[in-house]
């Protein structure tokens, strides 16, 4: 007996999408329900893992709504991913050792900017640990946030059922990534702070501007929601960010944010949705996270690369990440730096 | 062996189910169901690890059983919506989505699948104020979770 499980209810818009995503691509998509899946579902595809069929993990507790706009969001950069495949080349940013060695040497002169205004010094030894962390993230934020205004958008014009699902939806992620990495802000160096968050705002900005529209009006009758009655989506993805320290550096959100309407005015949500068009939008995500690389000054940080390169290059990231702190550091550095057994 | 001792069984295959282990989940299901076969809880707990698994028949068979035992169970009468709906018995899921929503009106999934077969049947008004109340239910799950979650 299997523990997959590909039956389950679907609302119609979303099983159509399912059944034109499977056609298009040629290709298989499985629904796994599991208790312990992300809240946002996750999409293992055969264009970035090396596995037979398509999978989408779901959070157990999502049994309506909710497990369907999931479904429809990943279904939409499935057919992203899958259209560049078969297209073009499906790549991601990836990184070679000398990538690698470029963002971690910026981090770090960036990072003793900001301790030399600091009254209380970072150990040197989390210092170190902090360039790699902080580089992988910013590659993780990169491979994923650029996608994620852009499958919004295309399920709010092409599924207007899901609607409101998605404004609730909305507010729970933006108010996640809004508290992502609070508790290291003394830690990385406030560029990076900053940077990532103006991503997330210009995102949020982004949608409040695409999506409002009467039927976004947030749900009535759930007291938990209450305060937020009579606010439109604009205001309830703006106001949010008002509130928080990182508002007064909005200036870079807001130029993240022009770069992204740039892109993304052009696509014709509505048009028909074939593998020429999810190619067109495939290759707009592409220019637009470049324009976001360049305007954050990491342009030599990346390689657009196969997702395999990317599997491979997280396999070597330890070494790699000793070889670029060998180069910045020299004989003073160490294996254990790095792995957290010793002071170097 | 004594009622306690067979919802002990019945709580093991629960822990298994919980973690999608339907196989296991099954195996201490129906050791409890041989020594208590009067036991509408264990009848729809099998019911649901056969819906998981595609057993629909088998599903719905349970669940009848489990709603014999007890016509109030308002969790056997939506399960009996679910499997009603995999055997695209839309009508009848529909049905049984009422009576369970009768019994409870909080039932979540009862909303969702009586809006799904309202949409198969082309009844889309209906379907949507189906839609919205499985949403709100749905969200209101989502919060508490989240806070449980965040402590």
């Amino acid at each position: 007996m299997s523990e997959m499980k590909t039956e389950m209810p679907l609302s119609k818009p979303v099983r159509l999408l399912i059944s034109q995503t499977e056609n298009l691509l040629d290709t298989e998509i499985s629904l796994i329900r599991n208790p312990e899946a992300d809240p946002n579902g996750t999409l293992v595809d055969m264009y970035t893992y090396n596995v037979e069929r398509n999978i989408i993990l779901l959070p157990a507790h999502y049994i309506g709504l909710l497990k369907d706009f999931l479904i429809a969001r990943h279904c939409v950069h499935l057919l992203i991913k899958g259209s560049a495949a078969k297209k073009s080349r499906y790549q991601v940013c990836s990184f070679t050792g000398d990538s690698m060695y470029r963002g971690i040497h910026q981090i770090y002169i960036d990072a003793l900017k900001d301790e030399a205004k600091k009254d209380k010094k970072l150990p040197v030894i989390k210092l170190i640990r902090m360039l790699g962390i902080l580089y992988s993230n910013v590659n993780d934020e990169i491979n994923e946030l650029p996608w994620n205004p852009i499958t919004n958008a295309s399920v709010y014009h092409r599924m207007p059922p899901l609607r409101k699902t998605q404004l609730y939806y909305l507010m729970k992620e933006g108010k996640m990534d809004m508290d992502a990495m609070m508790e290291y802000e003394s830690v990385i160096p406030r560029r990076y702070f900053v940077l990532s968050k103006s991503m997330f705002y210009a995102r949020d900005q982004y949608l409040a501007k695409t999506l409002p529209a009467d039927e976004l009006m947030p749900v009535v009758n759930i007291p938990q929601m209450k305060k937020f009655n009579h606010l439109e989506v604009k205001e309830m993805l703006t106001t949010r960010w008002t509130h928080t320290s990182w508002y007064q550096s909005r200036i870079f959100g807001d130029t993240m944010l022009e770069i992204m309407e740039k892109y993304l005015q052009n696509i014709d949500w509505n048009a028909e949705p074939g593998l020429d068009y999810f190619h067109e939008i495939y290759k707009t995500g592409v220019k637009m996270t470049d324009h976001f690389l360049s305007y954050m000054s990491m342009k030599g940080w990346f390689v657009w690369e196969s997702p395999k390169h990317l599997l491979e290059a997280r396999e070597k990231k330890a070494a790699y990440e000793f070889g670029a702190l060998k180069k910045i550091f020299g004989d003073l550095i160490e294996k254990s730096a790095i792995d957290g057994d010793t002071e170097t | 062996m004594t009622s306690k001792e067979s919802e002990e069984l019945l709580k093991k295959g629960h822990a298994y189910a919980l973690r999608t282990k339907w196989r296991e989940a099954l195996v201490w299901y129906d050791k409890a169901l041989s020594f208590d076969p009067n036991n509408p809880e264990a009848w729809y707990l099998r019911a649901s690890v056969f819906i998981e698994t595609g057993r629909n028949n088998e599903a719905l068979a349970d669940c009848e059983r489990a709603i014999t035992l007890n016509q109030n169970f308002a969790g056997a009468w939506s399960k009996k919506g679910h499997a009603l709906y995999n055997l695209e018995r839309y009508e009848e899921a529909v049905s049984a989505c009422i009576r369970a929503l009768a019994l409870n009106g909080n039932d979540a999934a009862a909303w969702y699948i009586k809006g799904v077969c309202l949409d198969e049947l082309g009844r889309s008004k209906e379907a949507q104020e189906a839609y919205g109340k499985s949403l709100e239910l749905e969200i209101i799950l989502d919060i508490e979770k989240e806070k449980k979650r965040s402590g």
